[in-house]
């Protein structure tokens, strides 16, 4: 393509360029703006866990505190009084366990339904993704009266139950999509030499869908990590409490800790999730663009 | 070659056709036996502790079921009835109103007015991080941190006083004027976040060419994204708007936590209103009503989102 370069107006382009340039100057520093807007909080909460209860009361919200010291004593009277740890141990076994095994549930479902000829298959699928469309409000009352029933109210037992329940739906869409797409040839080989179907799924299909199984595991571990609502209903006592659990416990009745105490349980609480999202960022983007798609 | 076709038609007719349908359906039903056992675990969970409560909850929603009462009451449609003239759960209802409202509207506009202005933007990884961040926190401990910001000695207040001058002393979470407002705010920063992320993904995936030829014809900004960037982007927009608006129809932790000093706190929303019916009032037969009725507005969400996603699958093809 050639074009002719006395007809074109270069004052023109220069002014444009120059526009273009000054529109990105004004949107860098709006967004600087925005940016520090949407910090402030978690400013604030840094500062405040490095203040002693009088610095807290005395200052400004968002001055400097004195010292770093502070916090250590902040960390242990918020640990002891919110009984973190307690919350903590509870709460990464429900996540470790209970998400481990709706994953490993999930894959078992979806090998299932896609390795497997049989009719009637997506009526089978819907019976299992039906979980996922009611409100959670609709599973409280009766399984408050069932688990009592069943003698497991408050128990560890029954929160890995639910935890585990709640959890397979979702990754059984995820993987049974991928397990689709995967090819058939090496296992229908397997089958030839005379491997049984469960050799097939814990052999063949398990390795290769090891990525999408982490990003489900993942997105279902921080689900459970960050559940408030069931671990108010099904297991409201101090030993199995669930972390977010006994944050809200010990805020709720912060008439003997101050604001700083309490802020820094917070911070506690949502340490672990917060190293476990830039240590595995990679996952919970392959974990988003999976639950997005 | 004329010997070969007689043969294959001399095996066919040999081939009893009912045998092979027979091994066939008996290799289906094996297959399906075994398809079973594969799908027992998840069935098993799903079945019991799901889809079962469900079903019994809708039953219950029809009981007089009360705490130290029999269940066996039938009720009819009295739990039904009764919400109508409870001023708390209009309330409740209310509140729940502005709550759809306002995360259809808000999260859409600021996340995609932030997507649209952080797109090509330097540090733009940087700036679509920090908007991203509060997403990774759990709804309690955001609802801790903005607790106190809130409080009426708090960082919202102090910094209102030092830029206006005067001592401001508004109890944001204690009046009923300002708490689902305030919340609403807390709600749009954290979810923000991600509505912005699943925009830009979208914006991504629009291909590059008509953008280009749209500019050589001299369109500008705004017609550009008016007729090219927004039709392209609608399915993108439907989609987090329905996640939105789910997400912020069953806000509970929000609320439980930041309206806890909040006098009216039961009437936040219908997802607070039905948890204090049930499990401090005892009102088990009421709450499960209350159960339903939430769960056929998310089933209304459902259904409209499956309309709007075939309707906007037809347009884009």
């Amino acid at each position: 393509m050639t074009v002719a370069l006395d007809t074109l107006d270069f004052d023109a382009i220069a002014r444009r360029e120059r526009r273009l340039q000054q529109s990105k100057w004004w949107t860098l520093a709006v967004a600087f703006l925005i940016s520090l807007i949407w910090l402030i909080p978690f400013y604030y909460l840094a500062i405040s866990v490095f203040k002693t209860q009088q610095e807290y009361a005395a200052k400004a919200p968002l001055a400097l505190p004195d010292g770093l010291w502070p916090i250590v004593g902040n960390a242990v009277e918020a640990w002891t009084q919110a009984k973190m740890g307690f919350g903590m141990l509870n709460s990464a076994f429900y996540g470790l366990v209970g998400a481990g095994l709706a994953v490993f549930f999930a894959a078992m479902a979806a090998y299932g339904l896609t390795r497997l000829d049989f009719r009637r298959k997506n009526l089978w699928f819907m019976v299992i993704f039906a979980g996922t469309v009611f409100p959670f409000q609709m599973y409280l009352i009766p399984l408050f009266f069932f688990y009592q029933d069943w003698g497991i109210l408050n128990t560890h037992f029954g929160m890995i139950l639910f935890y585990t329940a709640i959890c397979i739906p979702f990754p059984t869409l995820v993987l049974k999509n991928f397990m689709n797409g995967l090819s058939r040839e090496m296992d229908e080989a397997a089958r030839m030499d005379g491997a049984s179907e469960f050799t097939v799924f814990l052999r063949i299909i398990l390795p290769n869908a090891w990525g999408p199984m982490t990003a489900t595991f993942l997105l279902q571990f921080t689900w459970i990590w960050n559940d408030l609502l069931f671990s108010t209903v099904l297991g409201n006592r101090p030993e199995t409490r669930s972390i977010m659990n006994a944050l809200q416990v010990f805020q709720g009745s912060y008439a003997s800790a101050g604001p700083n105490i309490v802020l820094t349980a917070a911070l506690i609480a949502s340490l672990p999730s917060i190293i476990l999202f830039f240590v595995l960022r990679r996952h919970f983007m392959e974990g988003m663009r999976v639950t997005s798609l | 070659m004329n010997g070969r076709e007689h043969s294959d038609a001399e095996l066919l007719k040999r081939i009893d056709l009912k045998a092979v349908e027979r091994r066939d359906r008996r290799r289906q039903g094996r297959n399906f036996l075994v398809a079973l056992a594969f799908m027992s675990p998840a069935l098993l969970l799903v079945g019991v502790l799901l889809l079962v409560p469900v079903v019994y909850n809708i039953y219950l929603g029809f009981t007089r079921w009360r705490k130290f009462s029999g269940i066996d009451e039938f009720a009819g449609v009295e739990n039904y009835a009764r919400m109508l003239s409870n001023p708390f759960f209009g309330e409740a209802l209310f509140n729940t109103a502005i709550w759809v409202v306002a995360s259809i509207v808000f999260p859409i506009l600021i996340g995609l007015a932030m997507a649209l202005l952080f797109r090509g933007v330097r540090f733009e990884n940087t700036f679509k991080n920090i908007i991203f961040i509060p997403r990774i926190l759990a709804p309690t401990a955001v609802g801790v941190i903005w607790y106190y910001v809130y409080a009426p000695d708090g960082l919202l207040n102090r910094g209102l006083s030092v830029f206006s001058g005067d001592p401001v002393d508004i109890g944001w979470l204690y009046d009923s004027a300002t708490v689902t407002p305030a919340i609403i705010a807390t709600f749009v920063w954290q979810t923000v976040g991600l509505v912005m992320v699943l925009v830009l993904l979208g914006l991504s995936a629009i291909p590059k060419d008509p953008l280009e030829a749209a500019k050589i014809d001299g369109a500008s900004k705004v017609q550009v994204f008016q007729h090219i960037v927004l039709p392209l982007l609608l399915p993108t927009l439907v989609m987090v708007t329905i996640l939105s608006v789910l997400a912020g129809f069953t806000v509970f932790d929000l609320l439980w936590v930041m309206g806890i000093s909040y006098p009216g706190q039961r009437s936040l929303s219908l997802t607070v209103y039905m948890y204090f019916e049930a499990f401090q009032k005892g009102a088990w037969a009421y709450g499960s009503a209350v159960a339903v009725v939430i769960g056929l507005v998310v089933l209304c969400v459902t259904w409209i989102q499956a309309v709007l996603q075939q309707r906007v699958d037809k347009m884009t093809r």
